[in-house]
């Protein structure tokens, strides 16, 4: 160390000395951010983008938007969703393929939302709840999508692309009601619900459909 | 027998006690320790005399300084344990002893042979006794008379022999 | 100013009227010693509680709030459950010298503790060569540290007690050249003569002005690391020697290290505030005798407390602001720093006392 360093440097590191303190000081008089969880519980909002558990919302009228395409169970690195689905025949003797039930295993869940990324429906989504506490393993396998629910009908959804996209709407239109009637009668029959996957011709449905839909979202 | 001499004999008892202890442990860090509460006894007895300035030298200089520096000295080179004992030989046995008894002697001759300043140790000696500080600031820094800057400055001449030494001996390496 | 001497006087005439002498001082001996046992327990409660809420506050946390109101008595918690831990005896230790480094810690403590001016008249150790006493008493803590570390026979404690060690032989250098600088502008060691003088004359650290501000700086650093606080804790450094030369030990052997360690940090600030900030005495500006008469009816005891806690605030807010030094960088500051910089300053203390530059 030089006679020149010493000073300099001796001056430096009081300077830097001192806007450390200034730093901490400031941070004494901040409010202090601490949740004081148990008590708050009521009021206590946790941030926006924590993710707590996958939901898959519903609207008013118990409708989703799952459409059964099974991308989300494929894209799960740790198999924790499965899509059951069955294949019902529409009005116009188009197959269709219909959520039956979908399956959540919040305790193999690693949060990582390539679920929700995968998705083409934006149906599903991480809400913010965070006491998951169980205490049987078991109850940790939830149900996402509620008894009785059936797929929404694209018209709400597309209703704003309308003038864009007319050609999603009118061929969305005649598949919805279809896809929604079936839906409340397969649900008593949930647990035989696998009906033999219809092959071939049922599987291109849901990706016509796929592929149709991405184009609604990027219009809007 | 009045407070004075019973605090006496607790601190005598208390130094000779570790003093034996001290050189008949077998363990080097324990006998640092031992020494570490004689010089504590030391002190106890200055203090006892309303001495402070010698009493505080004592814990700062002794037990704060040099057990400190034994303390290192030990645990930078002894072994953990050093259970190692050496056995001595008849002659080394025959010439402590020789020493031990000379030592005792010479001591013995000086406590006799000494007149000290009062037999009778009264009570009323305690704060008399105790030199204001400024008083001994300035006889130990006055080359007059009564001055002691001669001897003071021999001493500062021996710790900086130690410390040329000290860097020599580190230099070697 | 209200003289404690006239509380002491009265238990004394009053002890004297009915035992011996000898009693009477053997007594009086033991009320002491409860008062000093008393206010250290109580202090070290106050001093972790302070410690913890503190820094809590500057890491934007709340801290302690579970247990009573703020979390008020979690320290008293913890204290109730270290008294009931169990002490460990381990294999291969010197279990001598295991159990008695503790007490060597804690009996240097309290006798620095007990050097502490409170009020005026209220002083437990006095001599004439007050300061000299409290650096003597506060060397003895070191043994202990080294005998724990030693003791323990944990790689971890004896590289710990080494390291404490060095950095505490080498910051008393500079802390009793600070001090040294400030008896230049006493003229006294005697911790009631210097409050006295205070109280009469204004509080050093106005009357010293730049060096004595300087040497303010330079103790408040030199005294963090003389009590093994961040940022100079590297004997405990936690990260990589586990708890250093305490690591073995549990129970209250344990806490003693802990009561230790505040208390240590109290003493420092308290010495502080009795050689440079006055002490007892109160805070008077020359020329306002509405002010100062004020400020005399507020007691001494307040005054020092408060002068402490402040202290102990800055050292907390020193603490928790700055990372952890490394070993060289620890004693590097001490050698090339403080060091020759409190020498030149006991040079510019005595140059300005002989020349009457100070107030």
């Amino acid at each position: 160390m030089s006679n020149n360093n010493y000073f300099s440097g001796l001056f430096f590191g009081i300077k830097s000395l001192l806007i450390g303190l200034g730093v901490t000081m400031k941070e004494f008089f901040t409010r202090k951010i601490t949740e004081q969880y148990p008590e708050n519980r009521k009021e206590l909002k946790m941030f926006d983008r924590f993710r707590g558990r996958l939901i898959m919302p519903h609207n008013e009228n118990n409708e989703h938007k799952c459409i059964g395409c099974g991308l989300c169970q494929m894209a799960c690195p740790n198999g924790s969703i499965k899509v059951t689905t069955e294949m019902l025949e529409a009005e116009d003797g188009k197959k269709k393929r219909s959520l039956v039930k979908y399956e959540y295993d919040l305790g193999c869940c690693m949060f990582c939302e390539l679920c929700i990324t995968a998705c083409p429906q934006g149906a599903i989504e991480f809400c913010t709840d965070f006491e998951n506490a169980v205490f049987d393993r078991a109850k940790l396998v939830q149900q996402l999508n509620k008894p009785g629910s059936k797929v929404a009908e694209k018209k709400p959804v597309a209703k704003p692309v309308a003038p864009a996209a007319a050609k999603p709407v009118t061929e969305a239109k005649p598949v919805a009601p279809a896809a929604a009637e079936p839906a409340t009668e397969a649900k008593p029959a949930a647990p035989a619900a696998a009906k033999p996957a219809a092959p071939a011709e049922s599987a291109e449905a849901p990706v016509e459909k796929k592929e149709s839909n991405p184009e609604t979202p990027a219009a809007v | 027998m009045n407070t004075e001499s019973i605090v006496f004999l607790v601190l005598a008892f208390f130094v000779a006690l570790f003093s034996v202890l001290s050189v008949t442990t077998k363990r080097i860090i324990r006998a640092a320790t031992y020494l570490l509460f004689v010089l504590f006894g030391t002190a106890g007895l200055y203090f006892l005399l309303g001495y402070t300035f010698l009493g505080a030298v004592q814990i700062m200089v002794y037990a704060g300084g040099i057990v400190v520096l034994y303390i290192f000295a030990i645990m930078l080179t002894g072994k953990t344990g050093d259970a190692k004992q050496h056995t001595l030989t008849v002659g080394k046995r025959a010439a402590a002893l020789v020493a031990a008894l000379v030592g005792a002697g010479l001591l013995m001759f000086v406590i006799i042979t000494h007149q000290f300043v009062s037999q009778q140790l009264g009570a009323d000696i305690t704060n008399e006794s105790a030199a204001p500080i400024s008083q001994i600031g300035s006889s130990l820094l006055n080359a007059g008379e009564e001055g002691n800057l001669l001897p003071f400055e021999a001493v500062s001449v021996l710790l900086l022999a130690c410390i040329i030494g000290g860097l020599i001996i580190a230099r070697k390496r | 100013m209200f003289d404690f001497k006239v509380v002491t006087n009265w238990i004394d005439t009053l002890l004297l009227s009915f035992l011996p002498g000898w009693a009477a001082t053997l007594v009086e001996c033991v009320l002491v010693a409860l008062a000093i046992i008393t206010l250290y327990a109580v202090f070290a409660i106050i001093l972790i509680y302070m410690e913890r809420k503190i820094c809590a506050f500057f890491q934007c946390r709340l801290g302690p709030n579970r247990v009573g109101k703020w979390g008020s008595i979690q320290v008293l918690a913890d204290v109730l459950k270290m008294l009931t831990k169990e002490i460990i005896d381990m294999k291969n230790v010197d279990r001598l010298l295991h159990k008695m480094a503790p007490f060597l810690v804690i009996v240097a403590s309290m006798l620095t503790f007990a050097c502490l001016p409170w009020n005026k008249g209220a002083e437990v150790l006095d001599f004439n060569i007050g300061i000299f006493f409290f650096l003597a008493a506060g060397s003895i803590g070191v043994v202990g540290i080294l005998l724990a570390g030693w003791s323990s026979n944990n790689k971890y404690a004896l590289i710990g007690a080494m390291r404490s060690g060095a950095q505490i032989i080498s910051y008393e250098v500079s802390i009793g050249l600070v001090m040294l600088t400030m008896i230049v502008l006493t003229g006294t060691m005697s911790f009631s003569e210097i409050c006295q003088q205070q109280a009469d004359l204004g509080w050093n650290i106005f009357r010293g002005h730049i060096p004595a501000v300087l040497c303010f700086i330079i103790y408040l650093i030199a005294g963090n690391a003389e009590c093994n606080r961040g940022p100079f804790d590297m004997p405990e450094a936690e990260s990589e020697l586990t708890a250093g030369y305490h690591v073995e030990y549990s129970g209250m052997h344990f806490g003693f290290y802990y009561l230790a360690e505040y208390l240590n940090l109290f003493i420092c600030a308290g010495i502080a505030s009795t050689i440079f900030l006055g002490g007892w005495a109160p805070f008077h500006i020359p020329g306002l005798d509405g002010f100062n008469h004020v400020m005399d009816y507020i007691p001494g005891a307040v005054w020092m407390l408060g002068k402490t806690f402040f202290v102990v605030f800055l050292l907390m807010w020193i603490r928790w602001t700055f990372p952890r030094l490394r070993i060289d960088q620890l004693l590097a500051l001490e050698w090339k720093y403080l060091m020759p910089m409190s020498l030149v300053l006991l040079v510019l203390m005595a140059i300005c006392v002989s020349l009457g530059l100070t107030f």
